[in-house]
């Protein structure tokens, strides 16, 4: 089913008087293909639950339209648009087994959808084998780990083969073993399903890992929509730079000075066709080379070695206060030797891992050939 | 400061040069002398406690004339299972016990009812004017109950309630259906659930009232329990309003009956057959406490209910 | 997620309970303050439709200056007064007590609950046969002396008459406070208990380590941190206390007394139902607003107070 998102805003009126409302969601235009999973993606507070609950229906948009397919559903209540939503807390009833839990949405079936008591067996068990907990359905959820309470959510998000499946937070409640486990199982289960489904998440790695396409918000406006990879190559803005990529993104204060860019003295990169002015440099820690000769000069503070790579801790007096870390961190082959004993280092940078922002819009300078 | 450490500093310093050993055996002997105090102390209080119903049931088989002793008997001689046939009959407790069980029944089923849809109204609905309503409600349970009975005795008499069958029933029973302290008690119980069971339920499109039925209800089980509990409880030993709008023994409730039946002003009340029939009014709730004692001490402690 | 539909879905489940609250509690509230400002109101003569009633205070004077009033005001502050802080005590010692100790702890718990799931009329009936002398105004000749007198003539004690004909007001006195104070126990033990139980363990390890006698520790640390409950205790206690009515028509009857002197042991509460069942409304209502008044009164002290005093 493909979903539609049209201009959809929501405003919560503040209870304070004279203060002003706050805009969870501004002017959300986004069409998810049909049998896509797609990541809304931002930091708390950016909109991405309230644009999961406009689709499912539990919030109504204070204005702009939903559509699933060409059917506007808008202002359908949420029982009537076919939704499946799992729960970041996974919201299992505790008193009734895994079975009669996966079992509730098909009793309130009403009319023509109506099913016998065979059929609904039926199909709970076909769900349950799907996510693999056929074995646990007269369990109570108390009795359940964390994951596969999470997967009886999910089954029961299913059972009445919803047209959308929508997940809140899905792997946030799990550990970090599971949680690598889990997310390759939501994908197995979207891609054998085929159901379109939106997943909201604060975690970009979770996003990037899964997702056919993301959806970066910030204060409630999108910042940037593609495939995972487009957008962490082409980053729209200096948040999107920022909030993709572990480690994230080392920021500079920069200035383009007469067709190149400097970071302090150095100068790192040719930059032709773009007008003198001080800007944000944002190099991903795998954009950097170690070079004797190399361009960005730092002074070297620390060597990790972490098996597969190596990451370079090092400091340089140019490092903006807009960069999440107060060191550099960069990311090179293992192979490659490093005196861990010299006081600097020198770096030649990836001219497809260098991003340069406006210093004031803070949106991206492209640079041209 | 200096001058109040000082006596604490001496004390460390004896405890320090004497022999440790002496120490710890005076303080053992301490110990098993104090929890034996303990112990006599709470068995014999345990003992007052229970010997009004040791009394109670010493006294019903008695022989009226075994009763009138001078120097009474612990153990009954002769038996008299009979007194608490006669008491079954003279107090008329048949016809009491059923009425109280019918007032008590149906006063507790619609007030759950009544109970449950506010509750459900103030912890999970949204609407204009709700803490305002809430706390005012809160409010009433300031007043005694005293200041609401004379106004509510001249309504029912208006609204010639007093007579007749059902009026008498529904005299004994409506104007107490509305509780405000259950609904708060159940309203704290339901906000403890989260919003994500009702939100998953709309999603899958459970009504409000199915939710209410097969979420909610089930979840907040043992305080509904707590609260018929207490509410058949308090019908059993309601004594002022039944007195006063119940004036006919076919509606009288069992507080006001038995206290009644027994009352004759002459010096010859059998008074073996007196306790017979307060041992078997004090029966059932026995019972009840017996069996669920459990949810009625949790829901006395929980919401703090004088009796 | 507000939802304009649960509006009316909101107010339709409360309807029921807003309607019964209307006429049994808001228009009491305001009909019983309109009538006890209602001079001479009575129903019978309310139905009389010339008679209108003249605003003013006159039913307070004359409750106020009635001596029945007086009586049982004195009774209920007397049973207040006494029962309230022995009850309180005892009932603390208790739960101290039994949270000191390991084995029998719930077998006794049970037991000392026990008389919360009484009738209170009918095991004041018991106390009554207990304490009750039968045969005869002349107490030495009496037939039957009651449990009671028979345990005090065996520690060499003199009979007394607790509750017949020619008993003391005293000794009436002594009667219902025991009585009271048995059934008043259970709810404190077990709100104290309850109390104690979640007091954090930690406190008293640390008084330990300090060397702090038992006492000491009782007084200092126990006390203070149960005080909130304490003062819950009390206060229900009180309140309780001045709507006492059942202990009494238990032990002696609807009589409110022994049988040479009835209503000796009236009640504030007893008062207001002898006014209303004699068809004095204005009375019954000024009564019921005095009340009210009192326990108001020690609501707010017990507030006042416990902002002040009550740890934590």
């Amino acid at each position: 089913m493909r979903v539609k998102l049209e201009n959809l805003t929501r405003i919560f009126p503040n209870r304070n008087k004279g203060g002003d409302d706050v805009v969870a969601v501004n002017n959300f235009t986004y069409e998810i293909p049909d049998g896509k999973l797609v990541g809304l993606l931002g930091p708390s507070g950016c909109g991405k639950s309230t644009s999961l609950y406009m689709i499912c229906g539990l919030q109504k948009p204070t204005s702009g339209k939903i559509y699933f397919g060409d059917e506007d559903v808008t202002d359908l209540a949420p029982e009537h648009r076919g939704v499946g939503l799992v729960f970041q807390n996974y919201a299992l009833y505790p008193h009734m087994t895994v079975k009669q839990n996966i079992l509730f949405p098909l009793q309130n079936l009403k009319g023509e959808d109506k099913l016998d008591k065979d059929t609904m067996l039926e199909r709970a068990y076909e769900v349950a084998r799907l996510v693999q907990i056929d074995e646990l359905m007269d369990r109570k959820p108390a009795e359940l780990s964390g994951g596969q309470q999470q997967r009886v959510a999910i089954a029961r998000a299913l059972v009445k083969m919803p047209r959308v499946l929508l997940l809140d937070e899905p792997l946030s409640n799990l550990d970090a073993r599971l949680r690598l486990q889990t997310r390759e199982e939501i994908k197995k289960i979207q891609q054998s399903t085929g159901i379109t489904t939106v997943f909201v998440t604060h975690d970009q790695e979770e996003a990037m890992s899964i997702s056919d396409s993301i959806v970066v918000m910030k204060l409630g406006v999108v910042q940037q929509t593609g495939a995972p990879q487009d957008v962490y190559d082409n980053p729209i803005n200096l948040f999107v730079a920022k909030f993709l990529g572990t480690p994230p993104i080392n920021v500079f204060d920069g200035e383009v000075k007469d067709g190149a860019l400097y970071i302090g003295e150095d100068k790192v990169l040719a930059t032709p066709n773009v007008k003198d002015q001080k800007v944000y440099v944002g190099i991903r820690p795998e954009g950097f080379i170690p070079a004797e000769k190399g361009a960005l000069h730092c002074s070297l503070q620390n060597v990790e070695v972490m098996g597969r790579d190596v990451s370079i801790v090092s400091t340089n007096k140019a490092l903006s206060s807009q960069s999440a870390n107060k060191v550099i961190r960069s990311i090179v082959d293992a192979d490659t030797k490093i005196d861990r004993n010299a006081k600097e280092v020198a770096f030649n940078i990836k001219p497809n891992k260098i991003f340069l922002f406006n210093k004031k819009t803070e949106e991206r300078i492209i640079v041209g050939k | 400061m200096a001058k109040k450490l000082a006596p604490q500093q001496t004390l460390n310093t004896t405890m320090v040069e004497k022999d440790m050993k002496d120490v710890v055996s005076t303080e053992k002997v301490m110990k098993v002398i104090r929890t034996i105090c303990v112990y006599l102390f709470l068995g014999f209080m345990a003992l007052i406690i229970l010997f009004p119903f040791y009394w109670m049931i010493n006294s019903s088989l008695k022989t009226l004339e075994e009763y009138k002793w001078q120097v009474p008997s612990f153990v009954p001689k002769t038996i008299v299972w009979g007194n608490y046939k006669e008491a079954f009959k003279a107090g008329n407790l048949a016809v009491l016990f059923v009425n109280t069980l019918y007032v008590g029944i149906v006063s507790t089923v619609l007030s759950l009812v009544i109970t449950v849809l506010s509750a459900f109204a103030f912890a999970r609905l949204e609407f204009k004017g709700k803490n305002a309503l809430f706390a005012a409600l809160l409010a009433t349970m300031m007043i005694p109950g005293e200041l609401f009975t004379i106004t509510n005795y001249i309504t029912v008499s208006k609204l010639g309630w007093t007579t007749g069958d059902t009026g008498t029933y529904a005299v004994l029973i409506i104007p107490f259906l509305v509780s405000v302290f259950y609904i708060y008690l159940l309203r704290q119980n339901f906000l403890q659930i989260p919003n994500e069971l009702y939100l998953a339920a709309k999603v899958d499109g459970t009504s409000d009232i199915k939710y209410l039925w097969k979420v909610m209800i089930p979840l907040s089980l043992p305080t509904l329990i707590s609260i018929t509990i207490l509410k058949m409880m308090g019908a059993w030993n309601s004594y002022i309003w039944p007195k006063l709008v119940a004036k006919d023994t076919a509606h009288t409730l069992i507080s006001s009956g038995l206290r009644n039946a027994f009352t004759d002003a002459n010096n010859d009340t059998n008074y073996p057959v007196q306790m017979a029939a307060v041992a078997l009014v004090s029966l059932p709730l026995f019972l009840v406490f017996v069996f669920l004692r459990k949810y009625i001490m949790k829901g006395v402690s929980r919401s703090g209910i004088k009796g | 997620m507000v939802d304009n539909k649960q509006q009316w879905k909101a107010w339709l489940y409360l309807a029921p309970a807003i309607v019964l609250l209307l006429l049994f509690t808001v228009w009491p509230i305001i009909n019983t303050v309109r009538m006890a400002f209602l001079e001479g109101y009575g129903n019978l003569s309310s139905l009389n439709a010339d008679k209108t009633f003249e605003f003013g205070i006159e039913n307070f004077e004359k409750v106020v200056k009635y001596k029945k009033f007086t009586t049982c005001l004195k009774n209920t502050c007397l049973l207040c007064v006494l029962t309230v802080p022995i009850s309180t005590l005892l009932a603390l010692v208790i739960a101290v007590c039994l949270n000191s100790i390991k084995p029998f702890s719930r077998l006794l718990q049970t037991i000392y609950f026990l008389p919360y799931v009484t009738n209170s009329i009918a095991i004041g009936m018991v106390f009554a046969s207990m304490f009750n002398i039968i045969g005869g105004a002349d107490i030495s000749k009496a037939v039957s002396i009651g449990i009671v007198n028979n345990v005090i003539e065996f520690f060499g004690g003199e009979r007394i008459a607790w509750i017949s004909t020619g008993s003391s007001y005293s000794a009436n006195i002594a009667v219902m406070v025991i009585y009271i104070v048995w059934n008043a126990l259970p709810f404190k033990i077990l709100i104290l208990l309850g109390g104690l139980q979640s007091v954090n363990k930690q406190y008293y390890d640390a008084a330990k380590i300090d060397g702090t006698s038992k006492w000491r520790v009782f007084w200092r640390i126990t006390v203070p941190l149960l005080s909130p409950m304490i003062a819950y205790v009390l206060i229900t206690g009180f309140i309780g206390g001045f709507k006492e009515y059942t202990a009494t028509v238990g032990v002696f009857g609807e009589k409110m007394g022994p049988a040479d002197d009835p209503g000796r042991l009236n009640t504030m509460v007893g008062f207001i139902y002898k006014q209303l069942e004699g068809d004095h409304q204005g009375l019954a209502s000024a009564a019921s607003l005095i009340l009210f008044g009192i326990i108001l009164v020690i609501t707010l002290i017990n507030l006042k107070i416990s902002s002040k005093k009550v740890q934590y």
